[in-house]
């Protein structure tokens, strides 16, 4: 019987106009995104190439004229544009994705200059996850909105229940068939984007990529299936199509536009951080504390006479001062990511929002590449300290008094750039990606069961005639 | 007979779950998006006065010429309550240097201290009404003609002595007569919440400008109202009729202003700002070199250096307690680079606009691709309105590099770029030869640099013990601050409504005909439509 209806729901569905002007749209979009962000991906990574040559050039310049100047040079590191950006670009280039660091210490995180340009209002790309969360979920809605108030408008509903046909498996048989249909769609969307991507020799099929393929596809699946639920909802609370319409675009709005758009506002006033001039008045005045209760003499330099004893106060001087300074910042950054993180469980109550956090895990992009490459440096960082400390460990001429911002008292002989470690953004493991999806995965499924529920009791109570 | 049905058609709206949902939507966003602005103007503008009154502080608090570097605060822009604009991605001040010519402003406009909340938009009070207004407007007008066709009242009136003419126009007005309550709502309620904030003071043209957005809006209202009726004409059946629509809005909506910047970013590539950096980066140090050269190789460098000196950002220099050759040699390099500095950023300049040519050229075709969505007309007119466009930013931009000739050209006419002032504020007439300085300051043991030089290299560096006395007023601390009465300050000039109103303008006569072809197309749909 549940065949039956299932089969009835899709070719009633696919005859409809909203069927066909949703499979045109959906297909047009998905092929229009696609086509961009060939074009666009082509020009960033022909400009993160030349970026990376001229960082490469700068730092062996470094190299050759001391280790030490190689490491106390702030170098900058520069996320590099995601070959899987079609799937969802996870709002990178409006995150934080560039890295400062010495050998020393990880300095600060920022959104490198150039990542956007000013100019241009905040824009979300063409890519699946934006198709699918505001195309998809609103073509699922209109799939499911009339699913019971429409047919009790049409007397139809009551004919079919006066069979020998349970509500639940009716109610069963028109969710199925929005979540089918719905995601028959997008999966030809998918199809024609990669066959696109195919055509224009922009992918390389891996494990990995198929993998994050087939994640992000059972992720609609999950998603159509939250929005199909609300769909059905709006349809069994009232017993007008039109209410019902309104219900779910209500439904829509709050979840697509209010929740997330109002994050920033629940942020500040529920999880306060301290401002930036307060943080900057603090490093001001550790360092100042610091600098001021420094030996007389510490602040007098002879460039010509590494060993002037001046240099090792200096050095002791300079280390104390930054590694306050950085006590500092790295508690206001993890300020920063509590508030992230406690501002995200507070959109959890949007699909939407649930979606966007899950295709980060999918693409491994997003908060958790930049949790993960975060981590990486402060790892990689000690790497090259040590490989620096060996350096002037071998080196006769250096007194061996560590300064993080001078070259006079540490080695100041040339070091072989080829031999230096250099910083590589390791990719995310399985396991990392579906640790951080872990708790929204769960949400979401809990979030479905709910609604359906919710939809499946008051269908039971629902007034047919 | 027109207002007749245009009454009818009201009253019958006002009891819909549609009007109350949209009004309670509005109940709910409009206050909490205006509270929302209100706190951030509120913080920007303290922000402001702290930045002005450190931007007065470190301006009057310079003893040389060099040090001398104005800093522009512009103040936040009151109507950016109503739509924020690009706003929130630029800077809002802008420190005139010597070695380059403001490019971007800095500073940030965001009340957003953790850039990882980034990845979480915000809206405004016109985002709010271009979604909401537009969705209501739909949702009031699809089902004009096919609801009435469907309950069979539509033959029924048209039986009766009424043109359909007069029946459309009837259900126009109607439409107008429900909808303009809600935006009339809109904008009273934010006039109220700007009226009782003491933090925000509109000036009459601020108002005038208000207006002018109220205007825009019943104009926005106006083209998905005839959307709402021309589907609602060309259509049987009000289901179909508000699947259209809301296709129709979601494209309008949401996906072409998505859809245009994407495109505009993916046609025009740009090389990245790290590139811009990298060139900007090879023309400083070839300045470097060129100022290294003069300096130390055309110039005689005297054999004893400078004691206290102050080194900053673009040249900026103080020195005092130092021989009179060493001022002399300093006077000579800084009159050479100077102006060589002020060469060099005419050759940065030449990258820098080349970039912001082509951020500019990326942000006109995004605009011009957003032009097929009344959405996104709307939003650009709103944001020229409320003085948060890129153009507005781009004047303010222009006013400050003309600032910067202007006082290049000041300090050009002091001629300080060349005298002693430049680096020091310890009159000429109180320089001391090297010797006469040791002897000062060693109270007669040492009286030339060799065995000063000698003396100090035995005691690791250190003077303590020679140096037994400082030379009076010889230290740049014994002066007071500059006099900076006559440098010319930036004055900071609202834009002109009349300026940006023929582009206003034209954008509103854009909207207003193409509300005129849909209406002249409803209108001939209808005369057309099977009523039975």
């Amino acid at each position: 019987m549940l065949g039956i209806l299932i089969k009835r729901e899709i070719l009633h569905h696919l005859y409809g106009l909203r069927f066909q002007i949703a499979a045109v749209l959906i297909a047009l979009t998905f092929i229009t995104g696609t086509v961009a962000f060939i074009r666009s991906h082509a020009s960033k990574s022909v400009e993160y190439t030349r970026y990376t040559k001229e960082l490469r050039d700068v730092l062996r310049e470094k190299a050759e004229t001391n280790a030490t100047q190689l490491a106390i040079h702030e170098t900058g590191y520069q996320l590099k544009p995601r070959d899987n950006g079609y799937i969802s670009d996870c709002k990178e280039k409006y995150l934080p994705n560039r890295f400062l660091y010495t050998a020393f210490h990880v300095l600060e995180f920022s959104q490198h200059r150039g990542s956007v340009n000013p100019f241009l209002n905040h824009f979300q790309e063409l890519n699946w996850s934006f198709i699918t969360a505001i195309l998809v979920s609103f073509v699922v809605l209109l799939f499911t909105f009339d699913a019971v108030s429409g047919e009790k408008e049409t007397h139809t509903l009551a004919i079919q229940l006066s069979n020998s046909v349970s509500r639940s498996i009716v109610l069963l048989g028109k969710y199925l068939s929005a979540v089918w249909l719905t995601f028959t769609m997008t999966i030809v969307g998918v199809l024609l984007s990669l066959l696109v991507l195919v055509l224009s020799q922009q992918i390389h099929f891996t494990g990995t990529l198929l993998l994050e393929i087939g994640g992000y596809v059972l992720l609609v699946l999950l998603f159509i299936s939250s929005m199909a639920g609300f769909g059905l909802l709006a349809s069994v609370l009232t017993q007008r199509s039109n209410l019902s319409l309104l219900l779910a675009i209500t439904f829509w709005l709050a979840f697509m536009i209010v929740i997330p758009n109002t994050a920033i506002f629940w942020a500040n006033q529920f999880f306060p951080i301290e401002h930036e001039d307060v943080i900057a008045s603090k490093v001001e005045t550790t360092w100042q504390d610091i600098a001021f209760n420094a030996r007389p003499g510490t602040w007098d330099r002879q460039y010509q006479r590494p060993f002037f004893p001046h240099h090792e106060w200096r050095g002791q001087t300079q280390t104390a001062m930054w590694s306050a300074i950085m006590d500092v910042a790295n508690d206001w950054y993890l300020d920063m990511f509590h508030q992230l993180e406690n501002t995200r469980k507070f959109t959890l109550v949007s699909p939407f929002s649930l979606f966007e956090y899950m295709n980060e895990g999918i693409v491994g992009g997003g908060y958790l590449r930049f949790q993960n490459v975060w981590k990486d440096l402060h790892e990689y960082q000690a790497q090259f300290f040590n490989f620096f400390q060996e350096l002037d460990a071998r080196d006769p001429d250096s007194p061996h008094w560590f300064n993080p911002r001078e070259d006079l008292s540490t080695t100041r002989k040339p070091v072989d750039f080829e031999s230096v470690p250099l910083f590589q953004e390791d990719p995310l493991t399985l396991a990392e990606r579906l640790l951080f999806m872990r708790t929204y995965l769960v949400v979401m499924i809990l979030y479905i069961g709910l609604i359906f529920c919710l939809t499946f009791f008051l269908f039971l109570r629902y007034d047919v005639r | 007979m027109v207002w007749l049905i245009a009454k009818r058609e009201w009253l019958s709206n006002l009891v819909t779950a549609r009007f109350v949902v949209g009004f309670l939507m509005c109940l709910f966003l409009i206050p909490f998006t205006l509270i929302v602005n209100l706190y951030d103007y509120s913080n920007q503008s303290r922000i402001f006065r702290v930045d002005s009154a450190k931007a007065e502080k470190e301006l009057e608090e310079v003893r040389v010429y060099s040090y001398l570097r104005p800093e522009i605060v512009q103040s936040p822009e009151p109507l950016s309550i109503f739509c924020k604009g690009i706003n929130p991605n630029v800077g809002n001040k802008v420190k005139i240097w010597l070695g380059e010519k403001p490019m971007f402003a800095e500073g940030n406009m965001k009340v957003r201290d953790n850039p990882l909340l980034n990845s979480f938009f915000s809206i405004d009070f016109i985002g709010i009404i271009t979604i909401i207004m537009s969705l209501l407007a739909i949702l009031f007008t699809h089902d004009a003609c096919t609801r009435e066709r469907e309950h069979g009242t539509l033959k029924l009136q048209l039986s009766n002595d009424i043109s359909r003419a007069v029946m459309l126009w009837g259900k126009v007005c109607g439409s107008y007569l429900t909808l303009m309550p809600v935006i009339l709502f809109c904008f009273i309620l934010s006039t109220l919440f700007i009226l009782f904030n003491p933090n925000v003071s509109f000036s009459i043209q601020d108002w005038f400008r208000a207006g002018i957005l109220f205007a825009a809006c019943f104009v926005y209202l106006s083209v998905f109202i005839f959307i709402g009726l021309l589907i609602s004409t060309r259509v049987k059946s009000s289901t179909t009729s508000i699947v259209i629509c809301l296709f129709l809005w979601v494209f309008f909506v949401f996906l072409v202003p998505n859809l245009s910047v994407y495109l505009s970013e993916s046609m025009i590539s740009i090389p990245s700002r790290e590139t811009l950096d990298f060139t900007i980066r090879d023309l400083e140090n070839e300045f470097e070199n060129r100022r290294e050269a003069y300096v130390y190789r055309e110039l005689e460098l005297p054999l004893w250096w400078n004691r206290s000196s102050n080194t900053g950002e673009d040249g900026a220099l103080i020195i005092s307690n130092c021989a009179k050759s060493f001022f002399e040699w300093t006077r000579q390099s800084t009159a050479y680079s100077v102006p060589l500095r002020i060469e060099y950023a005419e050759k940065k300049w030449t990258h820098q606009k080349s970039y912001l040519d082509n951020l500019n050229h990326q942000r006109g075709l995004a605009e011009k691709l957003s032009l097929i969505s009344p959405s996104e007309v709307f939003r650009l007119t709103a944001s020229v309105v409320c003085r948060t466009d890129v153009d507005s930013h781009r004047r303010f931009m222009e006013k400050t590099r003309a600032y910067r000739e202007i006082f290049i050209d000041f300090l050009e006419s002091k001629k300080v770029t060349s005298s002693f002032l430049w680096f020091t504020p310890i009159p000429e007439n109180k320089f001391l030869t090297a010797s006469e300085f040791f002897s000062y300051v060693s109270e007669g043991e040492i009286d030339n640099v060799e065995e000063w030089n000698r003396r100090i290299a035995a005691q690791n560096g250190v003077a303590a013990g020679i140096w037994k006395r400082s030379v009076p007023e010889y230290f740049h601390d014994d002066y007071p601050f500059l006099d900076i009465t006559d440098v010319p300050r930036f004055r900071m000039s609202a834009d002109s409504l009349t300026d940006v109103l023929p582009y206003i303008l034209v954008r509103l006569a854009g909207l207003i005909l193409l509300s005129i072809i849909l209406f002249y197309l409803a209108f001939l749909s209808f005369m057309k439509y099977d009523v039975r």
